[in-house]
């Protein structure tokens, strides 16, 4: 119909919401969660050529820079598993017969709970 | 508290036979802490201006028709209450995301199109007489799909969605939960001719899950949940497709 008035969108539409700047931090996490992985596939390499080249590239890794960028993955990831673990009860209703699981219920059991004990395996493994 | 007292509605204003551009226009409405929003917009088309046209019917949150961005937050006006704005001036607007048609009136013809698109009926391959009775259903399979069915097609879902705003394909998150709502019906059998529709490029995988339809929603339909659940279904049809590309298709639905 002729007559319309079209409201035109703005590039900078992520700035118009608190909710669309938490989204848009939520997705950020995600390049510096990709980084880490490099490393990470990096120094598996390392270690796999042998003890020489894995000393070097963890002395590399000492800078004050690498642990920065350590330090600012560390939290890009923390945040992102917690946005994530936020959302699986959305994705991933639970029921049991007409009753939904509460999402705080679902939040342990499909997330945290699993996290928690994968990281205690792993840290038993390491440690002990 | 003076009886005098009043508040400041800033509206949206626009008359396609003589503004090109939209203005906002000022109103000063008795302040009574019962009135909500749609209370003053109503006063003021009673008493002031009757040239502000608006949508609304049933005043009380289920006919989804007063629809629109208060303080730049999409909101049904009849479940805004003045006295969460009072004493600051409170802006209203059409919905975002949709052709102004005149002041606060939207064009709803490409929400209407979009919820078609994902046919929001039972589709059954057989249909028993009902002489046979009707088709069972138990509590724990209403209560797959009982939060979806409660939408009343207020758009506020739409309005708070970037992704509809910038991707015309977008079937968006209404539709999308309604599509979801009889794919998750017991007695439905139409799950592949839906997704036929929902699994095309853009019109479901468009979500990024932002997340602010299931906020805003009046019903607590949760769109963005039904989203991902939708897609999570459409990803297993895919594969179905994949590895059994003739015998593939959803199936489903209890008989009679």
């Amino acid at each position: 119909m002729s007559g319309q008035y079209h409201r035109s969108h703005s590039r900078a539409w992520f700035m118009e919401r608190p909710a669309y700047i938490r989204f848009m931090i939520r997705e950020l996490t995600s390049f510096f969660m990709a980084a880490y992985l490099i490393v990470l596939i990096i120094t598996l390499a390392k270690v796999g050529a042998g003890e020489a080249a894995a000393a070097e590239w963890l002395q590399a890794l000492s800078t004050t820079g690498w642990k920065v960028a350590h330090a600012v993955a560390l939290a890009a990831t923390v945040w992102h598993t917690i946005t994530f673990f936020a959302a699986v009860p959305q994705a991933m209703p639970i029921y049991i017969g007409e009753d939904r699981v509460p999402a705080p219920i679902a939040k342990i059991v499909m997330g945290y709970g699993p996290w928690v004990t994968v990281t205690a395996i792993i840290l038993w493994g390491v440690l002990r | 508290m003076p009886d005098n007292e009043t508040i400041t509605l800033e509206l949206f204003r626009y008359h396609p036979e003589t503004d090109s551009e939209p203005r906002f226009q000022s109103y000063e409405v008795p302040y009574d802490e019962d009135w909500v929003v749609l209370d003053a917009i109503n006063w003021i088309k009673d008493y002031v201006d009757g040239s502000v046209t608006h949508r609304w019917s049933c005043r009380m949150g289920v006919c989804g028709s007063c629809g629109m961005m208060v303080n730049g937050e999409p909101k049904l006006t009849c479940a805004a209450f003045l006295k969460n704005y009072y004493p600051f001036p409170i802006k209203v607007e059409p919905l975002v995301n949709f052709p102004v048609e005149r002041d606060l009136v939207v064009d709803m013809e490409g929400f209407m199109d979009k919820l078609q698109d994902v046919k929001p009926y039972i589709i059954r391959d057989d249909v028993n007489d009902t002489s046979q009775g009707e088709y069972r259903q138990s509590p724990a399979e209403l209560a797959q799909y009982k939060q979806y069915s409660m939408c009343i097609n207020c758009m506020l879902c739409y309005a708070a969605c970037p992704v509809v705003g910038h991707e015309d394909e977008f079937l968006g998150p209404a539709a999308l939960a309604l599509g979801h709502r009889y794919n998750k019906d017991s007695r439905d059998q139409g799950q592949s001719e839906r997704l036929e529709v929902m699994l095309s490029s853009e019109a479901m995988w468009g979500c990024t899950f932002v997340g602010e339809c299931s906020v805003v929603c009046p019903k607590h339909v949760d769109p963005a949940g039904a989203i991902q659940q939708a897609k999570a279904m459409g990803a297993q049809e895919y594969f179905k497709r994949f590895v059994m590309p003739k015998g593939a298709g959803a199936t489903k639905g209890a008989g009679a």
